[in-house]
This record gives C-alpha cells, structure tokens and sequence, in this order.
C-alpha cells in the first residue's frame, strides 16, 4: 500500500486529474473536455483515475485548481483549493528548479510567472480577453477543418509567415479569411497566427515582465509546435515544454495537497465520490440593491456549499465551511 | 435646500457634516450597488471612465429621493474628469428630473470660501470657514478610522467585522469639534490593536475614487483583509482637502520622489501614485504594492509603466487592477489569492533565509 497524492485542475475548456507519489513522480493522470458541465467532468475523472490507480493506492490528501477550483474542492472534499498561478509555479519549481520564467497559455487564459530561486516572485494574467489563448486556436483548426493535434505541425512547414493581425479575435479571423482569399498558403497563414498569439502575449500580459531563461512553457497550447516555435524565435532563446506540461496545475495542487496535509488526516474520502449526486444551482437574493447571484452546491439533496454574495449572509449560512 | 453628493467611501461622512454644519440638509443615496451602476451605464456615454458613471448613478438615485441640488467636484487639470460635471448636467437633464447642479471647483479654494460657499448657504464666510475646519476635522477621523479597521480587520477579520456597525454610528454621529475629539477616542479603544501588526502589508495607491470607494473597487481593502493583509493608504479625502488648499506636504514628496521615473507629469495623479508606491516600499517597507484605476485612465496607464520600473529596481511587486463595469469579481478575487500566496511564499522565505 501506497501514499499518493490527489491533484484536480478543472479549467474552462479541459479538466485535469493527477495522482503523485510522495517523490512528485505522476502515477496516472487524466485530461478531459470540461464541456460546460465540471460536475459531469470532475465524476468521470474521479472514476477513470479510480481505476488506473486501483485499490492498492490510499490517497493522503487532494488538492484542487483552476476556475471551478472552489467547486471542485466541495465535491472532492478537497484539503487545499489553490489559485492557478500557485499551483502552476509549484509545479514548475518541483520539476525544473532551475526555471525562472513560466510561460502558461491555457483554454480561456493566460499568465506569466517569473520565478527567482524558486519563489514565485511576479506574475500576470490576461485581464481583458480571450485572444490568443487555446479556444480561438482550437476554433481557428475547426475552421479550417486541421485536426488540432497537426495544426502546431503546419505552422513548421512555412515557408513565408504572413503577418496576422493578433490584437483580438475578431480581427485576427477576418485577417486570416482575408489571406486566405488572396491565395496564400494555409501554412503560411497558420504560422502567421502562430506568431500573431505569440505578439499578443507578449504585449500584453508579458508586458514589463523581464523574461529570463530557462523558460518554461506549459497549458494545454505548450502542445503546439507551432507555437512554441513563434515563442523561441520571438524571445531568442529555447523554451522548455516540461513532461506533463498538461497537468501542470493539477501536479501543482497534488504537491500543495500533499504539503497540506502533512501529519494529518485528510478529508478526502475515496474515488467513491464519483457516485454521490451533485447538484449547482443559482439564485438571486434580493435582500438589498446588489441582487447577488448565489451559487448553491448541493451534495446528496443538501446544500454544502454557497458563494457569489457580497455581504456573505449566505456563504456564511452553510455549516460545513470550506478551507 | 436638499442637497446631494458622489458617495466617496467612509469620506462620504464628511462631506455629509461640511454640509449640514452650514445649514443643508442632505439627502444621500443608498450605498452604491449593481443598480446605481446601471443606471450609471445606461445615462453615460460608453467609453467614459467608471467614476462618471457611478457617481452620475448616485445622482440618478438622490434626485429620485428627493434631493434637489447636486455638488460636483469640478476643475480640469490634465484630466477629463475636470469635464464630468457639464456632461452629467445634460445626463441628469435628459432624465427629466429637476435639479440644480453647483460645480465646485477644485483649484479655486478662495472663491470656494469667500464666494460659492455663502451665496449658495446663505452664511457668512467666517461661518464656511470653521464649517472647512470641521470637515477637515472629520476627514481626518474617517482617514483614521480607515487605517484602524483595516490593521484590524487583518489581524481578527470576523471579530472586526462585528465591531465595523458600531464604529460606524461613531463615525457618522460626531458632528462638532469635541465630538469627533470624544469619536476618536472612542474608536481607537474600539478599533486598537494594542502594537500588534499582521505579518503582511501592502501598499495601495491609484486614481483617488478608487482607492476610496468600496463598491468601486469591490471593496479591496476588505478583501486582503480577510487575506490576512493590511492596507496600508496615503490617499483619502484629507489628503485631497489639503492639497486643494496647498497644505499637502506628502505631495511634494511624493512630485520629488516620482521624479525618479517620471519627469513630467502625465496628468492625473500619475505623479502621486508612483511617488507613493516609491515611499511605501523605502519608507514603510511593504510587501507589495495594489494599483487601482478606472480601465481607460490615461495617467495610471502611465503610472503603471514607472510602477513596473519600480519592480524591477527593488523586487517588491505590483498588482495592477483596472476596473470597468465588466470586471468580475471572481477573476478579482483569483488576482488578489495568487498575489497573496505569492507575498506570503517570499516573505516566508525571507525569514529562513535570514535565519
């Protein structure tokens, strides 16, 4: 029997699971589409990750990510709910110590983390919008009918990167529509866009930050040669793709968890979870001129978490806090 | 005369005494909220920056209460926000309600006291000027009371949040010189927290509305304190009295030390938030700095540039925050946990490193 560790990333596009051992090494992980239901995705992950660890395993404690973070925590009774920057720092610093900058670009976001001696000591996400980041490049392949997994590939065979406008997305479609129109090669216009995203990022949520190597690039997007291509010639220097640049912030919350619950026991009660209904509601109160939207987590038909209300009348109702 | 004025925070206090020790009677709006903003929104041109629109809201709200008379800060130096006040004018005529709005200029702080102030009261100018040494008076408890609550607040955040009612009424209800002596008093017994201090301190500067006013910037403050962090300000209505008056020593200070990144003044309060950010750090060693501004302000934008130089010349980070009607708080609250952690791994490891 064996201590591992519980670590959950559930973004806007994809949901992450991992289990660690003691030593940080991955024991099985899972990657699945989110598709707009997390408590569909965060059930099925609990019980695919359940099987390839087998009974043998004992979780030692669970630690969750991402932007359903809070959700996630509820349902999997989680020991730490941990922001993604942490998580994907910690991460980073477990498996290149060395790093010093922490390029992520995931479905709907992206941030920048500079690290020095292994402490996070700077970092910025985008703050205005989605352009650049994993959705319009997944949305950019389905139009053009590229698999996802060869549209980094193409970019490679350019022979003349055009220049695509990247500062939003509307922009950058009608701009490639438009190359496109002129008979320019689509791998030209893909590495186009490549660059173009690259630009973006660099504009705006690199913007002021002193990018230092060894970079590391990691989220869903660091899968895109392409990319990562248009980052290392936009920066003059390689960019490291870690291992499980996947489930980087899963790893991370897995190594938080297990920080956490070091001596003591924790109150993550087994992949057994997957099978307990849960239900997310929403409601607005109207107890005063906010009109808060509050979200309720229900567990089994009764309510274990709520959130979204400014003056806390109702998170603050719920027994059983969470951490 | 029911007069009415933005809501501006826990300095709204003051304003409310200034105006009633000259006779008014005022009739503030509710707190600020989602429907003030709306209500901002849809009577405001799109693209103008957020404190027109909440504080145009506010109006909308007092005028529907019954207030007939609008003050509005008034004065262009190197900002639009100078220009709000004709602009709102048209707005809140367009709403059909009726109103007087009185400009009040910022720069001309003898027609203020000799002029505007006794034609629109009907009082003396002797009587408006122990009415400006009231509201001073008063601008320094709230500024007090704010530093208070929130040294407080991150040391013990529910047991704070319980007293806050309280100190409150205390606030509000101190109208005279010794009341707002015996207030002081009382709040500091309140409110004290016998020397002790949370381990982190950051440092907040920006566009004034934003550090002052809650709804505005979702109430910050209350958020890193439940974080665990103090607050630590320069800026409130005190600071911007004085300064109308040019009595605010910590501006030169903070033009003299900005000067190091910035030698022009690019309007606004660019050179104060960057000489503050500076001050904070060298002065009263924070560890970190928290930046807010309205999304198109065209002085922070630049601020926030030196800010960054900042960074990177002594390491103590910026978290900059812009605000617009769309900013949600859950992206606000991701921001301020990440940066957070982040204070409390390094100064963490700070203290190994230094043992």
């Amino acid at each position: 029997m064996s201590e591992a560790y519980l670590g959950i990333d559930v973004g806007s596009i994809s949901t992450k699971g991992v289990v660690i051992d003691r030593d940080a090494q991955v024991l099985a992980s899972r990657y699945l589409r989110t598709q707009g239901s997390p408590v569909v995705a965060i059930r099925r992950l609990l019980r695919e990750l359940g099987e390839m660890v087998g009974g043998e395993t004992v979780i030692s404690g669970a630690g969750t990510t991402g932007s359903a973070r809070r959700l996630a925590g509820v349902i999997v009774q989680a020991d730490i709910v941990k922001n993604e920057i942490i998580a994907h720092a910690v991460a980073a610093c477990r498996f290149h110590p060395e790093a010093r900058t922490v390029l992520e670009i995931g479905g709907q976001d992206s941030k920048i983390i500079i690290l020095r001696d292994g402490i996070p000591v700077d970092f910025a996400m985008n703050n205005v919008c989605a352009a650049g980041t994993g959705s319009f490049l997944d949305h950019q392949a389905t139009r053009l009918s590229i698999p996802i997994e060869d549209f980094g590939g193409l970019a490679l065979k350019a022979k003349h990167r055009v220049n695509i406008a990247g500062r939003c997305t509307v922009f950058a479609e009608s701009d490639m529509i438009h190359k496109a129109q002129l008979g320019i090669a689509t791998s030209d216009i893909v590495a186009g866009l490549c660059d173009a995203i690259v630009r973006n990022y660099m504009n705006t949520v690199a913007r002021g930050k002193e990018i230092r190597p060894p970079v590391l690039f990691q989220g869903g997007v660091a899968a895109n040669v392409g990319v990562r291509d248009a980052f290392e010639r936009a920066l003059g220097q390689p960019v490291t793709v870690p291992e499980h640049f996947l489930v980087m912030g899963a790893v991370g919350a897995a190594i938080l968890a297990m920080e956490e619950t070091e001596g003591r026991q924790t109150r993550f009660d087994g992949f057994g979870t997957a099978d307990i209904e849960f239900e997310t509601r929403a409601f607005e109160c109207d107890g005063c001129p906010n009109r808060c939207e509050v979200i309720e987590t229900l567990r089994a038909g009764q309510v274990i978490d709520r959130y979204g209300d400014r003056c806390g009348k109702w998170s603050e109702a719920v027994v059983q806090p969470v951490r | 005369m029911k007069a009415t004025f933005p809501l501006l925070g826990y300095d709204t206090y003051a304003l409310k005494t200034f105006v009633e020790d000259l006779g008014g009677e005022v009739v503030l709006p509710p707190a600020t909220s989602k429907k003030t903003l709306e209500a901002g929104v849809e009577a405001s041109p799109e693209l103008i920056c957020m404190p027109f629109k909440i504080t145009l809201g506010n109006f909308l709200e007092a005028l529907d209460m019954g207030a007939d008379t609008v003050f509005m800060a008034a004065g262009a130096r190197k900002c639009r926000f100078g220009y709000y006040h004709y602009l709102q004018e048209r707005a809140l005529a367009r709403s059909g309600r009726p109103f007087r709005l009185i400009p009040v200029s910022q720069y001309s702080p003898y027609a203020f006291l000799f002029r505007l102030m006794p034609v629109t009261f009907g009082v003396s100018p002797t009587r408006v000027i122990r009415s400006v040494a009231v509201m001073f008076y008063k601008a320094g408890l709230t500024h007090e009371f704010r530093a208070l609550l929130n040294r407080r607040r991150a040391l013990d955040f529910a047991g704070t949040e319980r007293l806050k009612p309280r100190a409150l009424e205390l606030l509000e209800a101190a109208r005279s010189t010794s009341e707002i002596r015996a207030a002081r008093r009382s709040l500091r017994r309140l409110l004290g927290c016998n020397g002790s201090r949370p381990v982190l301190r950051v440092g907040l500067v920006g566009e004034i509305f934003f550090m002052i006013e809650q709804f505005a910037n979702g109430d910050i403050e209350k958020e890193l304190a439940r974080l665990g962090v103090e607050v630590v300000f320069e800026r409130s209505l005190l600071h911007h009295l004085r300064h109308l008056l040019h009595l605010d020593w910590s501006f030169y200070r903070s033009r003299r030390l900005a000067r190091r990144y910035l030698r022009e003044c690019p309007g606004g309060e660019a050179l104060r938030t960057v000489g503050e950010a500076i001050h904070f750090v060298e002065h009263d060693r924070v560890d970190g700095i928290v930046h807010v501004y309205p999304f198109t302000c065209m002085p922070e934008n630049i601020a926030l540039e030196a800010l960054q130089q900042l960074t990177e010349d002594t390491g103590v980070p910026v978290l900059s925050l812009s605000f617009d009607e769309h900013t949600s708080r859950t992206g606000l609250q991701t921001r301020l946990e990440a940066y957070v952690d982040m204070l409390r791994r390094r100064s963490r490891e700070r203290s190994i490193s230094r043992d």
